[in-house]
């Protein structure tokens, strides 16, 4: 360009500006005489009673997003917005989340509950949850997940993922000393002698949360798998077979593992799930640990290990098997905002929202329609599932709660209880339960 | 340079003037924006005080309403007779979630919803009060929710009979607190104070991605780990004192707060994102910025233009620069150039002052001498031949500067007639051989390869070239050198044209290489030692190369000091039509001719010029071969013409000659071909039809020869020569104004025996002849620049008269006007001839000869 171009092109451009700057000094459209804008009708509110609180669309925590977006499916679609009510234990002599969430479904003081196993089928029993058999999606479920949550004859809870817990171990460790992933009982604790002979103190990481798999492994690998469950479960409700036979060779083995040292009993105790022993497992000091499925897709978790990780079922006798379990969704039957709450459970467990969820998180979908493909390291953990082997860490249908009590039995255990003062537990509470 | 000078002088000023400028605003601009910027954070904090204040106020309000209604329960309680049973009748609502009641003394009571109530559940140990009333710490109720307990006493008559606790819930507060903060930017808890732990978080104030549980959680929650800052909030929630301070939360600059409500029982905690309370500050700074991009763009636009108009300014300066300096260069130039032509032009008149002054001084010394000795015929036939020579040098002179000055002026005309290279080369050899022979030196003259003779072109004009080339040649060659003069045809480039090429060589005293660049302008002349003695105008050479030129030719030399010069001129001649006249040889029986000469070259020449004509020639290479084959067969008939070079009659002595003369019949011409100088020749040349041609040989010099050895024959030429050789009895009109002209001319003719009547003009000659006898006149001698009438017009008028001898009387133009193109106007006017002045008396007689002869 010459320069008369380029004088012209700066013409131009500063007639441009001046143009703009003229147009900015311009006036605003006068101000009509009420400023503020008519009220928009109240929203219609579903509080939600789960342990986190709603996260903005960009929080780290991906489970969290996850179930997010769900909820605001919902919330667009029947244009609701939930609100969040939230409780956390400060520490272990708190009430705990179950505790709390007994109180307030009771009280009748929000619409939609995350329950855990032991609170659905106590709030099932009482009563104080809607049945669900009615809800649109509610025939996508899995068998396992319908007869799990199944009390009374009333589906009283829902889950959006199908929780299945397992061993993590370090493959490199169990490498290093020419070891097995074990398949038996005993096994494990062969590997975890050799591991302590070779200067790991504690070769398995635990907290006051999860220790009750390994009892829940070996007290129902048979019950689940060998063919005879709605007899041996009608057994047990009927009080013609006690819990406290199928229970004790799992506790046992973990007063064994604690007199061994292999679990430093005093730690797990007050040890938070992950938060405790997470570290040792991630820096290798500690080959095993337990958690669920998701933490192994979890970079807050176990999602990105240094080393090569494996997720195994637990020790029993017929060898590995996962322990599932389900966190689900309830409705209190009295809730004050009923219709609105079952409308968005409905969304949130429809085939789209779990799909979305599942994929998310890289979980195990409760409905049939909704398969997702798993990472590696998860790969021996879901080749049981697929063979339907599996114990159910709760379940809705065995009169005494499952999932809550026997963690708090392995505590007491943890205390220095002996097996025998455990299981004189159980049979109180059978008896509890035969009575009512 | 000049113009970075004037940059650096006016530009940069005025560049650091606007920058200075742009500097203060943009300082004003920056001053102003941290100004607003103070005051609207400052109005934000005032802001947000005031909203929290207000938020306070509400829950005081609710606690000091709750305070109230409970101490009027207890009041009513007080009158009832079963305060048991009224307390366990109690309905719940959302606020007042458990009333119980504890009688004085003892430590369980009742409570309405069916348990029995110990005041060990709670903690009232921090001291909170409401209304007076005791406050409880905070603790997670029986409904899964935060609650507190105010315990107030029940009095009857003065006298405390129970205590009436009261569960309310944190939930309740909810409904008074607003839905969102800062359009739900803003983050708040209800804290207790004494626990530290957050017991509510109402609806709609913000959303995050951790639980909340106590402040030391907040902390880390929300990376708050200055332990200073963590003291002094810790300092005031003992204290009941609010705090507000800025801390990042998630990489954003917010505002924490955390406001004491209740004398510091319970604390509104939270944050706000500055950009959220001070979003109209966003809004103003966004204005400003972009108002100062637009100035900053306008700035920088403004420097370009302003760089621009710089730049182009610079550039016109320097162009102008240059052109001046181009300017100055060429008058620079021109004034050497002018100097330089003035200097050659002062030496030219240095010279011709010089130059002309000598022989005027000889011609007026001369004939003041000739006043003198007027009585002695001897020293008069002396100085006038004196006189007349330096008049005739003088005359060159001005004829010279003449034809420079007409050359130069492009007034030259070059005319295209016929001419004959033999004539060209004859008249030239008349004038340098004699030249040449004075200084001893040896002439050569040489044509090769010519096929035409006939030629059109201005003869004038190229005798002029040859004259000056071959006289320079003899005047800058010492006596004894030799000189050569070359003919040679060159390769024709058209069929109408003949390409031929003129050398002149001499092995003279050269020239410089220096001088050699400058020979051919004028006014310039080789000046040493050794030359300047020779006389000359220094314009000969300018003037040859002008004509060369003007003949579309080319003129080069070469030459050396000491060794000589060689000229070479290449001139292309058109040729006439019906070139080689075969007739005139056909009419004149000459069918074959005999050539001999010893010059192999010569006889080759001679036979290739003959070629066209049609005759046969025979050469051979001596006289006796010649004689032989004139014997042989009375073959002597069988040619019409015998040509022997004159070197064989050197050689062989007169009597071969004699011998072939007589074989020959009488009628055949036996011509000699020599030099135009040759000597020793007479005796040969007095027999019966024997003549000579001059070297080289031309066909026309032989055509001409042989017309005219045929008209000697057939007319006495003598006698009637004789006759015409004189004006003896002629009687004249002569025109002239110039009365010396006038009487010169008398002079002339009365010395030839003429005789003349003079007139003044034109006009009185015109009327003088109409006025005359028939007859009267033999000729009218007219001068061309006249007053009244001038010659031209006096000769058409008198051509134009009635009378018999109008028409056919002589006119002879004598006129100064002495160009061509003067003599042709003449010619056109209807006059005879032209002669120039000065008048060469027998350049006249020759005229007036032509002219009468030709009459009759």
């Amino acid at each position: 360009m010459n320069s008369y171009g380029v004088k012209k092109a700066m013409a131009v451009c500063l007639a441009g500006v001046m143009t703009l700057m003229a147009t900015a000094c311009g006036g605003q459209k006068e101000a009509e005489r009420n400023l503020i804008s008519s009220e928009q009708g109240e929203k219609v509110v579903v509080n939600l009673f789960g342990p986190m609180e709603k996260t903005n669309p960009d929080a780290e925590n991906i489970a969290r997003s996850a179930f997010d977006q769900t909820v605001i499916m919902a919330e667009d679609a029947l244009d609701v917005t939930v609100i969040y009510r939230t409780y956390t234990a400060e520490n272990y002599q708190e009430k705990t989340y179950d505790d709390v969430t007994l109180d307030r479904v009771r009280n009748n003081m929000d619409d939609l509950y995350l329950l855990n196993p032991d609170t659905i089928q106590v709030l099932g029993e009482e009563g104080g949850l809607l049945d669900l058999s009615g809800l649109e999606n509610a025939g996508n479920l899995r068998d396992i997940v319908r007869m799990a949550n199944t009390v009374d004859g009333k589906l009283v809870a829902i889950p959006q993922e199908v929780v299945a817990y397992g061993l993590f171990v370090n493959q490199d460790m169990f490498d290093q000393y020419d070891l097995k992933l074990p398949e038996t009982p005993e096994d494990f604790l062969e590997c975890c002698r050799v591991f302590q002979e070779n200067g790991i103190e504690t070769p398995v990481g635990a907290n006051r949360w999860w220790l009750e798999n390994f009892v829940f492994a070996q007290a129902y690998a048979d019950l689940y798998n060998g063919g005879n469950t709605e007899a041996e479960i009608a057994a047990l409700n009927s009080g013609e077979s006690k819990y406290s036979d199928y229970m004790r060779s799992g506790f046992e083995f973990l007063k064994k593992m604690m007199d061994l040292g292999y679990i430093d009993a005093e730690a797990a105790y007050e040890y938070e799930a992950i938060e405790g022993e997470g570290p040792d497992f991630l820096a290798q000091k500690t080959p095993i640990v337990m958690a669920y499925w998701g933490a192994a897709n979890t970079d807050t978790a176990y999602g990105n290990p240094d080393f090569n990780m494996k997720v195994i079922g637990f020790p029993s006798d017929r060898g590995q098997i996962p322990v599932v379990s389900m966190t689900g969704y309830g409705i209190s039957a009295n809730a004050e905002h009923l219709d609105e709450a079952v409308k968005t459970l409905d969304i949130i467990l429809s085939d789209e929202a779990l799909e979305l969820y599942s994929k998310t998180n890289k979980v195990i979908s409760p409905s049939k329609n909704v398969d997702v493909d798993c990472i590696p390291a998860l790969r021996p953990l879901n080749d049981k599932i697929q063979e339907n082997t599996y114990v159910l860490g709760s379940n809705a249908g065995l009169k005494v709660e499952q999932w809550g009590n026997t963690c708090l039995i392995v505590r007491e255990l943890l205390k220095g209880a002996t097996v025998e003062e455990c299981m004189a537990k159980f049979d109180k509470l059978q008896k509890k339960s035969l009575r009512e | 340079m000049k113009w970075k000078k004037y940059r650096k002088d006016n530009g940069m000023p005025l560049f650091l003037s606007i920058i200075l400028v742009f500097c203060i605003l943009g300082t004003v601009m920056f001053s102003v924006v941290r100004k607003l910027s103070a005051e609207m954070s400052a109005s934000a904090i005032q802001n947000l005080s005031e909203s929290l204040d207000l938020m306070k106020g509400t829950l005081e309000a609710i606690l000091r309403k709750e305070a109230e209604f409970q101490k009027m329960m207890a009041q009513e309680i007080a009158t009832i007779e079963d305060p048991e049973e009224f307390i366990r009748s109690y309905q719940r609502n959302q606020t007042m979630v458990r009333v119980s009641l504890i009688e004085a003394g003892k430590t369980k009571g009742v409570s309405n919803i069916g348990k029995k109530f110990t005041e060990g559940e709670l903690n009232f140990s921090a001291g909170g009060m409401v209304e007076g009333l005791q406050v409880s710490q905070s603790y997670l109720n029986y409904m899964g929710t935060w609650a507190y307990t105010m315990k107030c006493p029940v009095k009857k008559e003065g006298r405390e009979i129970a205590s009436l606790y009261i569960e309310y819930v944190y939930d309740s507060f909810e409904e008074s607190l607003p839905d969102g903060f800062y359009d739900g930017w803003a983050m708040l808890y209800i804290m207790d104070a004494e626990s530290e732990r957050f017991v509510l978080k109402p609806k709609g104030m913000g959303e995050r991605d951790a639980g909340h549980l106590n402040l030391e959680d907040f902390y880390r929650a929300n990376d708050i780990q200055e332990e200073e800052l963590k003291e002094e909030v810790s300092a005031c929630v003992e204290s009941g004192e609010n705090i507000l301070f800025y801390h990042d939360i998630r990489d954003k600059n917010a505002l924490n707060y955390m406001w004491a409500v209740n004398q510091g029982t319970i604390y509104l905690i939270g944050y706000v994102p500055v950009e959220a309370i001070q979003q109209e500050e966003r809004t103003v700074n966004q204005n400003i910025i972009i108002v100062i991009v637009v100035m900053l763009v306008a700035f920088l636009l403004c420097c370009i233009l302003y760089y621009l108009n710089q730049r182009q300014q610079i550039r016109m300066r320097k162009e102008q620069e240059e052109e001046r300096e181009i300017h100055n260069k060429r008058l620079a130039e021109a004034l050497q150039v002018a100097r330089m032509a003035s200097d050659s032009k002062t030496m030219f008149l240095s010279n011709m002052s010089h130059d002309i002054r000598t022989p005027m001084n000889a011609v007026l010394g001369f004939t003041s001498l000739l006043a003198r000795d007027a009585e002695n015929p001897i020293r008069v036939r002396e100085y006038t031949k004196k006189i007349m020579a330096s008049g005739q040098h003088l005359l060159s002179l001005i004829n010279d500067i003449l034809d420079v000055s007409k050359i130069e002026s492009g007034k030259v005309v070059l005319s295209a007639e016929e001419f004959t290279l033999s004539d060209l080369v004859c008249s030239v050899d008349a004038i340098i051989r004699p030249m040449a022979r004075a200084k001893h030196q040896n002439f050569y003259v040489e044509v090769t390869d010519i096929r035409h003779e006939y030629l059109m072109g201005d003869e004038m004009r190229i005798n002029q070239i040859l004259i000056n080339l071959l006289s320079n040649a003899v005047k800058y060659t010492p006596e004894g050198g030799n000189i050569w003069f070359r003919i040679i045809g060159q390769k024709q480039r058209s069929n109408q044209y003949a390409f031929i090429r003129i050398e002149v060589e001499d092995d003279g005293y050269g020239m410089t290489q220096e001088y050699l660049k400058t020979i051919f302008d004028a006014f310039t002349r080789a000046e040493n030692s050794t030359t300047n003695k020779v006389q000359g105008t220094g314009l000969g050479m300018a003037i040859t190369k002008n004509i060369v030129k003007l003949m579309g030719g080319t003129i080069d030399v070469s030459s050396e000091v000491g060794k000589g010069s060689l000229f070479v001129v290449e001139l292309e001649f058109r040729l006439p039509e019906g070139q080689a006249d075969r007739r005139f040889w056909v009419e004149h029986r000459i069918e074959r001719i005999l050539a001999a000469d010893s010059d192999a070259e010569c006889r080759s020449n001679i036979k290739r010029l003959l070629e066209d004509t049609g005759i046969l020639t025979d050469t051979v290479a001596t006289a006796e071969e010649a004689l032989h084959l004139l014997q042989t067969g009375g073959s002597a008939r069988n040619y019409q013409v015998v040509l022997l070079s004159e070197r064989l009659l050197l050689a062989n002595g007169a009597e071969t000659v004699k011998e072939i003369r007589r074989l020959l019949p009488e009628e055949t011409p036996m011509l000699f071909l020599a030099e135009y100088d040759a000597e020793g020749l007479e005796e040969a040349l007095a027999m019966a039809h024997t003549g000579m041609i001059g070297k080289p040989f031309f066909v026309s010099a032989l055509q001409e020869k042989v017309l005219e050895m045929q008209r000697e024959r057939n007319v006495d030429g003598r006698a009637e020569k004789e006759k015409v050789n004189n004006l003896e009895g002629l009687h004249f009109l002569a025109a002239e104004d110039n009365e010396i002209n006038a009487e010169i001319l008398e002079e002339v003719l009365s010395i030839e025996g003429a005789d003349c009547e003079l007139v003044e003009n034109g006009k009185l000659a015109l009327e003088r002849f109409a006025s005359s006898g028939e007859n009267e006149f033999d000729a009218i001698l007219m001068d061309v620049q006249m007053p009244v009438m001038n010659g031209y017009e006096a000769t058409k008028a008198i051509r134009a008269l009635d009378r018999g001898d109008a028409k056919r009387i002589p006119i002879i133009a004598m006129t100064a006007n002495a160009f061509a193109e003067d003599e042709k106007e003449a010619l056109n006017a209807g006059m005879n001839a032209h002669v120039a002045k000065p008048i060469d008396v027998e350049a006249l007689k020759r005229a007036i000869k032509e002219c009468i002869l030709g009459k009759e």
